[in-house]
């Protein structure tokens, strides 16, 4: 890897690990949100009994995803930090790759002839590296399934979301504001499913530019 | 690592990172204080558990958010971490003993943004709220700082109320310890420590009378655990009465 390749794919890691934050504050605090709107929604439905119950199914439903969402964003957690500590460790270890470069540098064609064990040791810094870099892949390529699978979450929340409208336009008679109470359900996804979107990108950017 | 809070009060809060999987070198605490968005690493530790510190960092705060950090003094496992931290955020300003300035330069940090702290102390605004630099010179380094938080009353004290725990030890001396008995169990943990690494019974004493004058809730070494509550005052007292510099028969 080239200096420039290095500093690049540092940029490229300090912005996934600022990112994951971001989208993890963002997940969490969404997630809050859908919970809290759905046992609203579960409430107001409790209160007018029979005549909304098709509704007190969907609030229901919405819940219970939004327990498995949450569910699946845990998993992100578990494997941000491997993937941070692996890259972190790539950073420390091409530091000292760096110093040795500088020793053979400076020393001039006799060197490796002088100190034997110098190009031993060089050879086995890249070998750590290389081996840390499959590793740090490994996890990333895991973390991008989890991510995958905390899309197809979302996919369905909105789905369940589009239903509770349907149930709301149908019982709007009642008085109940059903239907802002699904508009606030499909705000609350919506910024799950943007913050997932962003953060999928980013890692896709790292995984493309992984040497 | 693990990270947990110490203090919170709106957006102003402090977090340990502690408790370090790596055995072969001294167990380390780092401590991370926010405001408003805004963050300052206190003593960022060692080379070699830099992977894990920085892991455990992110559970805290976002990387980018580091606008500062602090070394208490030179040594390795205090400030060796400094180049990697530089190599991720270059526009973090390094507030350092002015003493040692040329000494922590050596691990590597020839570009980082260094600020000298003089002898005398000084002080720091991150996010709005002022941090102060005091003077704990032979505690045990002979330039040596502390940092004081006074609004969240917390005292960061480096070396000094260090003790050596196993693996898997809590960030806390036991908060609910009514009649001292696990102070007493923890104090052992640490009595060599400060017999040992700190030199000097005057500079002891004068550190003492000058941090007996500050507010504060939680003492937090760099080593070992959290003194928090009536801790505080426990480890002061056991501290005043502790000779040091055994190293001389």
């Amino acid at each position: 890897m080239t200096p420039e390749q290095l500093t690049r794919q540092q940029e490229r890691v300090m912005e996934v690990v600022n990112a994951s934050f971001r989208a993890r504050q963002d997940i969490d605090r969404a997630l809050r949100e859908i919970d809290r709107r759905a046992l609203n929604a579960m409430v107001l439905v409790k209160k007018h009994g029979n005549a909304l119950a098709g509704y007190g199914v969907v609030a229901q439903a919405f819940r219970e995803r939004a327990a498995l969402l949450r569910e699946s964003a845990s998993h992100l957690q578990e494997n941000i930090a491997p993937l941070i500590e692996a890259q972190m460790r790539i950073l420390q270890q091409q530091r000292l790759l760096q110093n040795f470069a500088q020793v053979e540098n400076s020393g001039g064609t006799n060197l490796q002839a002088q100190c034997a064990g110098l190009l031993t040791t060089r050879r086995a810094w890249d070998k750590a590296i290389a081996a840390e870099q499959e590793n740090a892949r490994k996890i990333l390529r895991q973390l991008l399934e989890e991510v995958r699978i905390l899309q197809e979450g979302v996919e369905e929340q909105e789905y369940v979301v589009t239903s509770g409208r349907i149930e709301a336009a149908l019982v709007e008679a009642s008085g109940v504001p059903l239907m802002r109470v699904s508009r606030d359900m499909g705000e609350a996804v919506r910024i799950v499913a943007r913050a997932v979107r962003d953060y999928r990108q980013q890692l896709e950017r790292l995984q493309d530019e992984s040497y | 690592m693990k990270a947990t809070k110490v203090f919170e009060a709106k957006d102003h809060r402090w977090w340990i990172l502690y408790d370090q999987e790596e055995s072969r070198v001294i167990d380390s605490n780092v401590y991370v204080m926010e405001s408003q968005g805004q963050a300052f690493l206190l003593d960022p530790g060692g080379f070699e558990i830099f992977p894990q510190v920085f892991a455990a960092l992110v559970e805290a705060v976002p990387p980018a958010s580091i606008q500062g950090a602090f070394v208490s003094h030179q040594d390795p496992d205090i400030a060796s971490s400094l180049p990697l931290w530089h190599a991720c955020n270059p526009k973090i300003q390094w507030h350092i003993p002015a003493l040692w300035e040329g000494f922590i330069r050596h691990y590597g940090a020839l570009e980082a943004p260094l600020q000298d702290i003089p002898d005398a102390g000084g002080n720091t605004l991150i996010g709005g709220r002022r941090l102060e630099f005091i003077p704990a010179h032979y505690l045990h380094s002979s330039a040596n700082f502390h940092v004081y938080d006074p609004e969240a009353k917390v005292l960061f004290t480096g070396d000094v109320g260090a003790a050596l725990l196993p693996p898997g030890h809590s960030a806390w001396v036991d908060r609910r310890d009514v009649d001292g008995k696990s102070f007493a169990a923890h104090i052992e943990k640490a009595r060599y420590f400060h017999q040992r690494w700190m030199p000097s019974n005057r500079a002891k004493d004068d550190w003492i009378e000058r941090v007996r004058k500050l507010e504060i809730d939680y003492l937090c070494p760099q080593h070992g655990a959290i003194y928090s509550g009536p801790q505080v005052q426990r480890f002061l007292d056991w501290f005043a009465t502790l000779p040091v510099g055994n190293g001389i028969a």
